[in-house]
């Protein structure tokens, strides 16, 4: 059937939405030479409907709804991997995780580069030039302190305003977020939720 | 459309009364002045602050008037007795209630009972809201009016009430559009009114 | 005249303190949450409260660790930081969703009119102009040339203009109309000063951008 290959593409972005199927180039090529056929055996028959069989009318109509259809497949296609790999900008910054640029293909690897960096000119300019990167801050802020327990003998940790607290293993504490979170990435504390 | 956790940064800026353990001048945030501090002695500060200082252990959190069983006992009464939304003591009741609670509640006394009361009122109201929404649809309302409904409470039906007078607007609205059908002897008239088809992918 | 004139600037500044334009911040904040179509950029306002943030960061630096007030200080630049940069996401989430719309719609407003803000404009135009060059590359240009163009009446998407949205009234106003959906027939609704309602955001929208009403 016309456009089933082109429709193929956008089911397979549909089946993975949380990861980025490797980009299509076959399928996509694919799409592409239907397309060519299709306009091929159009321009054939308009040339003998010009000169005055219509028999083929209902052909040649069929055949260019399914060139659109197709056409629109495809953009879809590219657009919806857009959106990701733009996610993405938003998500690791201006350097692609080599997992996910290993799926990109060659134009879509220069559509991020240019998109990142024509979003930092924007974020460079807020505020008079200040800049502001809206990249952060992308939660409400919560409070300052959480609770923590400590699952090693750590020792004493000296806080930003010159408090000196003792971390056993077990013990509790209320910290503030900013200074722990390095340690809760390194297994020392582990934040207690409630 | 709405986080709860930004729901909850919202209601953060309502003010609540604390009795610091500690003296200090008057400090001037960007949102205004707060204090002084005089240890012992009340003192008007936002949730978000009364919180932070809480886990500091630098003062006591004063439960607001309102958050009292007898009070919210009276509210679900009065509640129940009206056709429309009663006035909520806060614009931020629940969400509200729920950071106190949550920062301090065991310096409350009867928190459990509150929390029950608080649930109570919340359920009512979502009903009363339920009902009038499924009315409003079924009348094929435009436009109606939600005096007193807190932020929390609009956000629970923020994703589908909305959306559902969206659909009715649009099934109210389509028109069936028919493109001429191909009748011209002319090949680029024929394309152009091709062209003009409608697909949805 | 002049005297006049320098009385209502004086007023002005009395009136203009960080604390006002911080609640015209959070008022632009929910109006571009909850509308679904880009609003005038506030950019005086967004530039304004940097300002302030920066000038604040400025002064705690200068205060010891151990003061009392810098968490305090530092737990408000937080969530002002956060309004500010949520409320920019938010216009650019739409600047992207709606670029050839937006962009459109600009085209028709004078320069000083316009809803972007310069930097936004231009984040618009090299957005756009990098989409279609995708495209171009990708696709577009291996098509037969009869369909080969990127046809942006069809292809674009625009703001849903119906959708309801909820609102509290700043002051009274009469005589709002809004369409019912049967064709041609209208209702005409009062907002009460105050009061809330859930309507269709396009009656409404020159009553946002005015400020008689604030989406919630």
């Amino acid at each position: 059937m016309f456009g089933d290959k082109a429709f193929e593409l956008i089911k397979e972005l549909e089946r993975c939405p949380d990861s980025l199927p490797a980009f299509n180039d076959e399928g996509v090529r694919q799409v592409l030479e239907e397309m060519r056929v299709l306009f091929e055996q159009n321009q054939k028959d308009v040339n003998v409907s010009v000169s005055g069989d219509a028999n083929y009318f209902a052909g040649v109509q069929l055949r260019h709804t399914s060139l659109e259809r197709n056409k629109r497949c495809l953009l879809a296609y590219l657009y919806n991997r857009l959106q990701y790999i733009r996610q993405m900008r938003w998500e690791f910054g201006s350097i692609l995780p080599p997992e996910i640029k290993f799926n990109l293909c060659e134009p879509e690897v220069k559509w991020f580069g240019n998109y990142s960096k024509y979003l930092a000119n924007y974020m460079k300019t807020i505020g008079d030039g200040y800049g502001l990167d809206l990249t952060q801050d992308t939660k409400p802020p919560k409070s300052l302190y959480i609770e923590v327990r400590c699952l090693v003998d750590y020792g004493k940790l000296e806080l930003e305003d010159g408090e000196i607290v003792l971390l056993k293993k077990n013990s509790q504490h209320l910290l503030p977020r900013s200074e722990c979170e390095p340690l809760i990435r390194q297994g020392i504390l582990q934040h207690i939720v409630h | 459309m709405m986080d709860p956790a930004e729901v909850e940064f919202i209601a953060e800026k309502q003010m609540v009364e604390i009795v610091p353990n500690f003296n200090f001048d008057r400090v001037y945030l960007i949102s205004g002045e707060i204090g002084p501090f005089r240890a012992g002695l009340p003192v008007k500060v936002p949730i978000w602050m009364a919180i932070n200082l809480r886990q500091r252990q630098k003062c006591r959190i004063l439960v607001p008037d309102w958050m009292d069983v007898e009070k919210l006992e009276q509210a679900k009464e009065d509640e129940s007795a009206s056709r429309y939304f009663t006035k909520m003591p806060s614009e931020h009741y629940m969400a509200e209630a729920q950071l106190i609670l949550s920062a301090c509640g065991e310096d409350v006394p009867r928190a459990d009972e509150i929390r029950t009361a608080l649930k109570d009122l919340w359920d009512m109201r979502m009903s009363k809201l339920r009902s009038s929404v499924d009315t409003f649809i079924k009348t094929g309302g435009t436009h109606a009016r939600l005096d007193h409904l807190t932020l929390m409470e609009m956000n629970s039906v923020r994703p589908l009430l909305p959306h559902a007078l969206d659909q009715l607007h649009r099934l109210s609205t389509v028109r069936f559009v028919f493109s001429p059908l191909v009748n011209s002897s002319s090949c680029f008239d024929m394309h152009i009114s091709i062209l003009y088809y409608c697909f949805w992918c | 005249m002049d005297v006049d004139l320098e009385l209502e600037d004086s007023d002005n500044e009395e009136t203009i303190t960080a604390q006002s334009v911080l609640a015209k911040l959070e008022e632009a904040w929910m109006n571009e949450k909850f509308s679904p179509e880009i609003l005038p950029h506030r950019t005086e306002i967004v530039d304004c409260m940097l300002e302030q943030i920066h000038q604040m960061e400025e002064n705690l630096n200068k205060l010891k660790k151990s003061d009392f007030r810098v968490v305090i200080h530092r737990m408000e630049l937080d969530r002002i930081r956060y309004i500010i940069t949520s409320y920019l996401r938010s216009r650019l989430e739409k600047i992207e969703l709606y670029t050839s719309h937006i962009l459109e719609m600009e085209s028709k407003r004078p320069v000083e009119e316009r809803y972007l803000s310069p930097a936004e404009y231009k984040f618009a135009q090299e957005h756009q102009s990098h989409l279609e060059n995708h495209f171009e590359t990708v696709v577009l240009r291996h098509m037969p040339y009869n369909i080969r163009t990127l046809d942006k009446a069809t292809m674009s998407v625009a703001p849903n203009l119906f959708s309801q949205v909820f609102l509290r009234a700043n002051k009274t106003v009469n005589g709002v109309i809004v369409e019912t959906g049967v064709e041609g027939a209208e209702e005409e609704v009062e907002l009460d000063g105050n009061s809330q309602h859930i309507i269709q955001y396009k009656a409404i929208a020159e009553l946002v951008k005015s400020g008689s009403v604030q989406l919630i």
